[in-house]
């Protein structure tokens, strides 16, 4: 048992080195950089969608909005105020939990498909307000955001999502691993039971809000920093049909499937933007995310917890849950 | 405002919704009056009803769409979060068929399209939806909801992929530009579209309570067990209930190029106001999706005609349903013509 313990950590140390490593090979190459560094913002964000919805079962498709929330709120007091991005980036983290915190109050009676429902309608609603109000906030023409700080470079760049990565993914997995993580799935199952074993229901609903959407705020705000300018676009309902697609294939159900499943769909889908084989040169344009929408839904029709799921699960959880399968047969045996 | 706080714990009539929704509507009216006196809709009647028709024209439309999804829900117990895309493909079908020939009424279009979208529905129901009917997948609710949000997804990229990002629009119905009746101006292309709509609607209230496949839906609909024991095959109806729905969504689609271009994302907008319209109207409940559809289009143009800033107006209007909605669904989530669960 102990044996295996070291395996899995020994996997994810591999894994963080190799991350920290790879802009030594990169360097020449800011475009390269700059794609990494988008695919760890989409793997925070189908992640923590991941917590949200898979193991807390709150199926929110607001997540962009808040994405929004994060970033509009920095770049808004960064041009009218001139605050620094830090300050920025810490305001518009709190107002995103804040706005979760009054999602997560109302949606306390809406179950599954009209959470859905209740939540694009939120993001909609924002998307327009934010193109409509375009005197204060730039509308379609997006607003733009100061560097994270004077001179920055796309390795800095690439080294401050990858930690906010690193960091909001212990988070969730302490989270998950906590008492919280046992009460928010047993929400989940079933959330009459759960309240009559003694959950607060409404404690863990409001608070699962809450800091997913603090998580998402965060990077937000910091990532369309690096970008220099947000737009509307980022709201729509197509961008977060985006992440959940990712989170869905890497595994809806594990937080670091959800995040190498982004990052893997993020990073192959810039790759094969065009391809060129034997002098063929191919444009793939939109038929890439139409690939990526059918791999989405056979996925979901015949690995429902995603792709990825074989090897973490091989990795992390096989042994112990043979044991215990072991186990629950011998004693079924013992007493019949 | 005082009588809608009142009546709030009882408003289990629709009747009482409805005349409370009235009331206070009179009310915000009258409140927009007092502080806008210089209002267009303030000033000319005429310029109200105007808009007012407009909207309930383009709200029957609407309204087609809308019956398609809570059809699905109804009988089967989900949203169908693809349901936007199905009427997008429903205008292109109608679209790529009319560019066959030369000089054909777009109505022509509208069962092609019918018939196209259907058969998606039904392949899409065998594969995707039959397998958590039969019990062979976990978390079936959570699984419903992404599945069509997937199916829309992979609709909505392939069509971007085959048509490209281009605006496209098919002949009008009509060639004439205005009809006048009275101090209404009313735009006969619409018309058309919207007697589709009508027509249509009355065909499937029709086939739903005077056919005996009709019956058999609407029991299914009620109790699956029972509907089984009389003989009905609760899978069958299933099948038949998402490729009736998806047939609906796509005529509509068909119904509607002829009057709005079309691009590939014109789905995302449909679907987000077919949500609103069932919601409100009551989630499976076909008079629901019918009023609603039309309430939507009066809110819309009435919204959008009596904003204080025109061309803001125009912009939110998607946004004053929306807000109807998110209302209804914190104030009332069983809509106006909804059952309880």
């Amino acid at each position: 048992m102990k044996h295996r313990i070291d395996s899995r950590w020994i996997a994810v140390a591999v894994l963080v080195t190799l991350l920290v490593l790879t802009p030594l090979y990169l360097k020449r190459s800011p475009y390269q950089m700059a794609v990494l560094t988008g695919a760890f913002f989409y793997a925070i964000l189908a992640s923590s969608w991941a917590l949200l919805a898979g193991i807390a079962g709150q199926f929110s498709f607001a997540h962009m909005a808040f994405v929004g929330i994060g970033a509009y709120t920095a770049g808004l007091l960064g041009r009218d105020l001139g605050t620094t991005p830090l300050v920025g980036i810490l305001a518009g983290t709190l107002m995103a939990g804040l706005v979760g915190l009054i999602i997560g109050l109302l949606c306390l009676r809406l179950k599954a498909a009209y959470l859905a429902l209740f939540t694009i309608a939120f993001s909609e609603i924002l998307r327009i307000v934010i193109v409509t109000e375009f005197e204060f906030t730039e509308g379609s023409n997006g607003l733009q955001l100061s560097k994270l700080w004077e001179g920055v470079t796309g390795t800095q760049e690439y080294y401050v999502t990858l930690a906010l990565l690193l960091g909001s993914m212990a988070l969730m997995y302490w989270l998950a691993g906590s008492r919280f993580g046992l009460f928010v799935r047993s929400m989940r199952e079933d959330e009459e039971a759960a309240s009559a074993m003694g959950v607060n229901v409404v404690r863990y609903k409001v608070m699962i809000f809450v800091i997913t959407s603090l998580i998402v705020g965060l990077a937000g705000s910091v990532f369309y920093h690096q970008v220099g300018i947000i737009t509307p676009n980022t709201m729509e309902i197509l961008q977060m049909s985006m992440v959940i697609a990712m989170a869905v294939i890497g595994g809806m159900e594990s937080l670091l499937g959800a995040a190498i499943g982004a990052f893997l769909s993020r990073f192959g889908l810039e790759m094969l933007r065009e391809i060129n084989i034997l002098g063929f040169h191919l444009e793939l344009g939109a038929w890439r995310y139409a690939a990526f929408g059918l791999l989405l839904i056979f996925t979901l029709r015949f690995a429902q917890n995603g792709l990825l799921y074989p090897i973490i699960d091989r990795l992390f959880k096989r042994r112990a849950r043979e044991e215990t399968v072991a186990k629950r047969v011998q004693e079924t045996e013992v007493e019949s | 405002m005082v009588p809608l706080w009142y009546f709030t714990p009882n408003l289990d009539r629709w009747y009482w919704a409805g005349g409370t929704g009235v009331l206070s509507a009179v009310e915000l009216y009258g409140l927009f009056a007092i502080t806008q006196p210089d209002n267009l809709c303030v000033t000319n009647a005429g310029y109200v009803a105007n808009q007012a028709s407009n909207g309930l024209i383009i709200g029957s439309i609407y309204a087609l769409t809308a019956v398609g999804l809570t059809l699905i829900y109804s009988v089967q117990g989900i949203v169908s979060f693809a349901h936007g895309q199905s009427y997008m493909i429903g205008g292109y079908a109608s679209y790529y068929f009319l560019q066959l020939f030369t000089d054909l009424n777009p109505i022509v279009g509208v069962p092609v399209a019918g018939l196209v979208t259907m058969l998606i529905g039904f392949a899409f129901e065998r594969l995707f939806l039959r397998p958590m009917h039969l019990g062979r997948i976990e978390r079936a609710g959570e699984y419903a909801i992404l599945i069509t949000f997937g199916f829309g997804f992979f609709l909505q990229y392939t069509a971007l992929a085959i048509v490209g990002p281009f605006s496209q629009k098919t002949d009008t119905y009509l060639e004439s530009g205005s009809l006048h009746l009275g101090p209404l101006n009313l735009i006969p292309n619409r018309l058309v579209a919207a007697a589709v709509g009508m027509v249509l609607i009355g065909i499937l209230l029709y086939f739903i309570n005077h056919t005996w496949t009709g019956k058999a839906l609407r029991a299914v609909s009620m109790d699956k067990q029972a509907a089984a024991v009389t003989g009905i095959n609760p899978l069958t109806m299933n099948t038949l209930a998402f490729g009736i729905g998806t047939m609906l969504a796509g005529m509509s689609g068909a119904a509607l190029i002829p009057v709005f271009t079309w691009v590939p994302w014109v789905g995302m907008l449909a679907s987000t106001r077919s949500y609103v319209i069932i919601v409100l109207g009551g989630l499976g409940s076909i008079p629901g999706a019918l009023a609603g559809g039309l309430i939507i289009g009066l809110v819309e143009a009435l919204g959008a005609g009596c904003y204080p800033d025109p061309s803001r107006g125009a912009a939110y209007k998607t946004a004053f349903g929306l807000i109807l909605f998110a209302l209804t669904l914190l104030l009332r989530p069983t809509g106006l013509f909804g059952r309880e669960s």
